[in-house]
């Protein structure tokens, strides 16, 4: 009876443990035939470089010339304003890296990379969705096979995102701040908001620190007694200073990633401006919502996600996600749903909700995967709202 | 030696090295940032992305010419006005050559004059009411040289003479066109999309001394 007992946990948890890493390579699977027969649909030509290809769309190609070519001096060649220095360089050099020891054309390395950091999200996203499989299958179907999988799986910085974001909330959970740190500094490498992940960390100090009986007061005497976590915090950014001192050395100027911008038309202005002028623009025909409108849809989708997160103590990774929609908000709607949709706390959070109850859950699932199709030939056909 | 005392000073050094770490991580972003806060990057770059004060980005390249004559500015000039298009132009397509942004500049090489030139340009006015003038300055080398105020959409053939001083010196015609009243493709738009002008051709003729 004895071993028995002991006998079935162990069984029990082998199967989960299976299940955890079968599930996402379940969705890898569907999520390729899905999106290729949309692929098949709208193009002649077969094969999986063509369709890798054909998914590299909008700010793919940058990546691709980041990854073969590096970042230009200036004056930029061919007498162009745009430089590639707006894109951030890890992803780009990961796929550089493994590409020079799989001599393969570069989006089929990135595709093949992207696909495995997505995969790797899912993984460590199990613990951080408290090991609800429903909510895993959901959150793993919604990366690999969903409506936006797309973005998950093609050279956009989107899967070393994802990826690395949920690294630095499972550190941060299990207090492991040194690896958070470590983290963060590589997120910040990735996109510019990664650096934001930073108050994350310092928000989850105070939580432990509070949670000891700590008086709030005392706080920053309590951080200053603490090496280990000076370190993890001043090494968070690590990967953004680095980025800014190889411009400064190659371009003379730190913050071409943000002066550049000027080249692609953005403009600071009133977020609340660049909402409501989104949700004003009414189709003309039809009674579809404009690219316009989606984005700003996602953008009050996602700050009203991370208030929820904020209603449920997660502060951090709801200031986190809230700055990660405000900043890009600042010069308009651009690639918003992109924006939102990489952003893990979020959509981990949405699986969650929609994992609630069976019913909500089999509808969820069955959307992610029925929309999959029809958002992948509006990807490939350059639909506005998903750039 | 206890081994508590051990522990002791290995914890000790973990500390001192932690805090040596913080330093030196700290340290190098503030001087990482400092570097930042002071690019080293010249006077059209500058000009262009960080005090935004110019929407025309100069570039290093200059075109060929020969006096007398006319440049078409619409899609079949293509080859030959790639040379001479430094900034702030789109196209060239079937209706023109269209300005982009609140300047736009033309350089040609060009061999130094004892007297002035004529220019003839054909230009048609970007309009949309309530906009329906464009006002533009043309300067050469840095000099203010002409100014005309084009209304209606039917191209105008704009003439003007570039005095002796300003072409006796250079071997190049740097040739700036400022726009006043240049129309954004939406209010929340930056100026560099304005659009301005449409140039069809263009043409430089030695005044005959005398």
């Amino acid at each position: 009876m004895a071993l028995e007992a002991v006998a079935r946990p162990n069984a029990g948890g082998r199967f989960i443990a299976v299940a955890v890493v079968a599930v996402p390579l379940v969705f890898v699977v569907s999520g390729l035939a899905i999106r290729y027969a949309a692929f098949a649909s709208v193009s002649a030509e077969p094969g999986f470089a063509a369709y890798a290809q054909a998914l590299c769309r909008w700010d793919c190609a940058w990546y691709v010339g980041i990854s073969e070519h590096g970042y230009e001096r200036f004056p930029i060649p061919a007498q162009s304003n745009v430089g590639r220095w707006g894109f951030f360089p890890l992803y780009p050099m990961l796929v550089a890296t493994i590409r020079s020891v799989f001599p393969f054309p570069t989006i089929l390395v990135a595709s093949i990379t992207s696909i495995a950091c997505s995969y790797a999200a899912c993984l460590v996203a199990w613990p951080l969705l408290e090991k609800n499989m429903r909510a895993y299958v959901l959150y793993c179907a919604f990366l690999l096979s969903g409506p936006f999988s797309f973005h998950f799986t093609t050279f956009l910085t989107e899967p070393l995102f994802v990826l690395l974001t949920s690294c630095v909330f499972l550190a941060l959970k299990r207090s492991s701040y040194l690896a958070a740190g470590l983290s963060s500094a590589l997120l910040s490498a990735t996109r510019l908001v990664g650096v934001l992940v930073v108050f994350a960390t310092v928000i989850q100090m105070f939580r432990d620190y509070r949670a000891k009986g700590g008086p709030t007061l005392s706080f920053p005497r309590w951080l200053l007694g603490r090496p280990d976590l000076l370190v993890a915090i001043f090494i968070s950014p690590a990967g953004l200073f680095a980025y800014v001192l190889f411009l400064h050395l190659t371009v003379g100027d730190g913050f071409a990633f943000l002066h550049v911008q000027r080249a692609f038309g953005r403009v600071a202005g009133n977020p609340l401006a660049f909402i409501w002028d989104g949700l004003s623009a009414v189709p003309t025909t039809g009674w579809l919502p404009t690219a316009p409108q989606w984005s700003a849809l996602a953008a009050l989708i996602g700050l009203a996600l991370s208030a929820i997160l904020a209603v449920r103590r997660q502060y951090g990774a709801a200031l986190f996600c809230a700055c990660c929609i405000i900043l890009p908000l600042v010069t308009n709607l651009a690639s918003m749903v992109r924006y939102v949709v990489g952003l893990a706390p979020l959509t981990m959070l949405l699986a969650m909700l929609l994992s609630v109850s069976k019913p909500t859950y089999l509808a969820a699932l069955g959307l992610f995967l029925s929309a999959c199709y029809f958002m992948t030939v509006a990807w490939i056909g350059g639909y506005l709202a998903l750039v | 030696m206890p081994w508590s005392d051990i522990s002791g000073r290995y914890q000790r050094g973990a500390r001192l090295g932690g805090y040596a770490l913080a330093a030196v991580l700290a340290g190098t972003e503030i001087v990482i940032l400092a570097l930042a806060l002071n690019p080293n990057v010249n006077a059209d770059y500058r000009a262009y992305y960080i005090d935004r004060t110019t929407t025309c980005l100069n570039r290093d390249a200059v075109g060929s010419y020969t006096f007398g004559e006319t440049v078409s500015f619409r899609s079949d000039g293509a080859k030959k006005t790639a040379g001479m298009m430094i900034c702030g132009w789109s196209g060239p397509v079937a209706d023109g050559t269209h300005s982009l942004g609140e300047t736009s500049r033309l350089r040609l090489k060009v061999p130094p004059l004892r007297d002035g030139l004529t220019a003839t340009l054909q230009m048609a006015a970007v309009i949309r009411p309530p906009q329906v003038t464009q006002r533009v300055m043309i300067s050469v080398n840095g000099v203010r040289v002409h100014a005309v105020t084009l209304s209606g959409k039917e191209p105008r053939k704009v003439s003007f003479v570039i005095p002796p001083a300003v072409v006796a010196e250079p071997s190049t015609l740097d040739i700036a066109f400022d726009y006043l009243d240049g129309i954004p493709p939406s209010p929340a738009a930056s100026n560099i999309y304005k659009r301005a002008i449409k140039l069809l051709s263009f043409r430089l003729d030695p005044i005959e001394p005398g």
